[in-house]
């Protein structure tokens, strides 16, 4: 069988009217666009979608309408980590019903729990469901919580319902640790990077990614993928560094300029909810500028 | 600038005698078995030898040595990290004088400056001399200060010798932002992976590897290089996996001792390292020494001198 998430896949970002309530027309319109652009699968929300400033009845209403949309072209995923534990077991029940095709759960927020308690987390949302489980690892911005490839060994021996790990570690050794881990166990495991790192990480058995970047420029994101998976290195390594200039842009106060980005190239989503700001005139100019000069206003979709 | 192309640059590590004091004798065995196992440059010396626990003249010393016994077969290149600016750029003068082929050096010990004197510590290193001068990225081992794109586009403009950068950081987005930033404006600067993570690396244009794990498995090393610098990545996996074990089975077991520990593993007894740093006891080495043994890639390396 195979993987049910490889490629280039699109964790959506949320579009927010101006009191900052969903915008669930849009919604419906970008998840469209994301899948007609070449996405392989979606997932929603994760921080780009600003889950955390959402509330938990906002959360099940936007997932309810992701899942609908798609209507079962690609997979989705619904990302339910929340601040407390009990919130994300209930998100991940409420994604069951609604019928997403699998959850994914970053390492718990705050509190830096030690990698038995980790462990524990993971088996106790793993069996909750009968659903596919994605385990997210991000130990830049959760310093202290992190996947281990040890960790990720025993979880793998566990749960038969772990079939993935985001991984935005970013990181030559951490990856590698995670990659010759799990594969040696399970070698239809799908390991992903965070955002469009795929050069470094394809190679080493990685077979995909959550883009960062794929509402603004879709055909980059394929053209990327299709030179590492065809090992052209030099054109990956050109196409790898173009995306990362984006990266640097889209990054900052992620994700405002993300949205900013998204009004040049057509395809507005409101305003980016606070404590975030929202790209202001100022700062949409100047994205406008520096995606004209990395040539992707000429070279992508514009409009929905 | 000396058009220097750094490749596959192996890092010796230090003996000491049972006193303490440099094993000179042993010393030359050590550099004997890197040229004979495929170095295409020689670190002298890394933190894999111990350069920190070294008096100022043990380091000339013992590049002096080094430069006597390798008569030009291929490039030295001088460490000369310290926390003082004025130390370290008077060492690196002193290597260019003994024929060292390139310096390079890390952010200060100790001290956290800011980013301007972080620039000038290197600025004044690298105007020390006119051979190239390399920067070495080792933010798990000098947390305190980090470097930027930025930093390396500053060092680009005030010194016309800066080769390349070393890295250890193993951070992708950091290495992507130096060399495609450095590359605009200096298109031969080097980006070396400073550990054998180099699959990764390669990918994103490192052309070059410092390697302390070839005093233990030369052939696997070099096998792995061979075929990043074909740029066949996927065929690199295997060897990169065989690496990664072998790293980790000594990451395990300790730092540099766990190092000199796996070289006495294989037939290569160097004697303990230096206090600070701990000895490995036996109960670790027998641990260690059972995973190597374990290793079937470590098979065909060599054993002995």
């Amino acid at each position: 069988m195979g993987r049910m998430f490889e490629g280039v896949m699109q964790s959506t970002v949320t579009p927010l009217k101006e009191d900052f309530t969903p915008d669930l027309a849009t919604f419906e319109k970008l998840l469209d666009f994301h899948v007609r652009t070449g996405a392989t699968a979606i997932s929603w929300p994760h921080h780009k979608g600003e889950s955390l400033n959402l509330t938990m009845a906002q959360r099940k209403a936007l997932a309810e309408v992701a899942v609908k949309a798609l209507g079962r072209r690609i997979p989705i995923s619904i990302h339910v980590s929340a601040l407390s534990v009990e919130d994300s077991m209930e998100l991940a029940q409420h994604a069951q019903k609604i019928g997403a095709d699998a959850i994914i759960a970053i390492t718990p927020y705050f509190w830096n729990p030690s990698q038995e308690a980790l462990y524990d987390h993971y088996v106790r949302l793993g069996t909750s469901i009968d659903l596919p489980l994605i385990a997210y690892n991000s130990p830049r911005m959760l310093s202290g919580a992190e996947f281990t490839g040890e960790l990720l060994g025993r979880l793998l021996e566990r749960l038969p319902n772990l079939v993935a790990l985001k991984d935005a570690s970013f990181h030559s050794e951490k990856f590698l640790e995670l990659s010759r881990t799990a594969l040696a166990i399970r070698p239809d495991f799908s390991l992903v990077t965070g955002v469009e790192f795929l050069a470094p990480s394809v190679p080493l058995g990685g077979v995909g990614c959550y883009s960062s970047a794929g509402a603004i420029c879709p055909n980059l994101c394929t053209q990327l993928w299709e030179a590492c998976i065809s090992g052209d290195a030099p054109r990956a390594r050109d196409l790898q560094f173009k995306m990362l200039r984006l990266w640097d842009l889209l990054k900052e106060q992620y994700p405002s300029s993300l949205k900013g980005g998204m009004v040049i190239m057509g395809r507005p989503v409101g305003p980016t909810s606070p404590p975030l700001p929202t790209a202001n005139k100022e700062r949409v100019a100047f994205i406008a500028q520096r995606l004209e000069e990395l040539g992707i206003i000429e070279s992508e979709p514009h409009g929905w | 600038m000396a058009n220097l192309r750094l490749g596959l640059v192996h890092t010796p590590i230090t003996p000491f005698k049972a006193d303490r004091k440099i094993d000179f004798g042993l010393f030359e065995s050590v550099v004997a078995f890197h040229l004979k196992n495929g170095a295409e440059g020689l670190a002298i010396q890394m933190h894999t030898g111990e350069s920190v626990s070294l008096s100022d003249a043990e380091q000339r010393q013992i590049l002096e040595f080094t430069v006597r016994q390798v008569k030009g077969r291929v490039p030295v290149i001088a460490h000369t990290s310290d926390a003082g600016t004025q130390i370290a750029a008077d060492r690196a003068r002193y290597a260019q004088d003994t024929g060292a082929a390139a310096v390079i050096a890390t952010t200060p010990y100790y001290w956290t400056p800011p980013p301007a004197m972080i620039v000038e510590h290197f600025a004044r290193i690298g105007s020390a001399v006119t051979i190239p001068f390399y920067v070495f990225h080792t933010p798990d081992e000098l947390a305190a200060t980090k470097l930027s794109a930025d930093l390396v586009l500053k060092l680009i403009d005030r010194l016309p010798n800066f080769a390349g950068l070393v890295d250890s950081s193993h951070q992708w987005q950091f290495m992507i932002d130096s060399i495609s930033a450095a590359w605009r404006v200096r298109p031969d600067f080097q980006l070396i992976s400073g550990t054998e993570y180099m699959v990764s690396a390669g990918t994103i244009g490192a052309s070059a590897m410092f390697s302390p794990l070839a005093a233990v498995a030369p052939k696997l090393v070099r096998n792995l290089y061979d075929i990043c610098r074909t740029e066949k990545y996927f065929d690199a996996r295997k060897p990169q996996e065989n690496v990664a074990a072998l790293r980790q089975a000594v990451k395990r077991a300790g730092g540099i001792e766990a190092l000199k520990g796996a070289m006495r593993a294989m037939g290569r007894d160097c004697g303990d390292t230096r206090p600070p740093l701990d000895k490995l006891e036996a109960k670790r080495f027998e641990k260690l020494a059972a995973e190597l043994a374990a290793m079937p890639f470590l098979r065909d390396e060599p054993r002995g001198w």
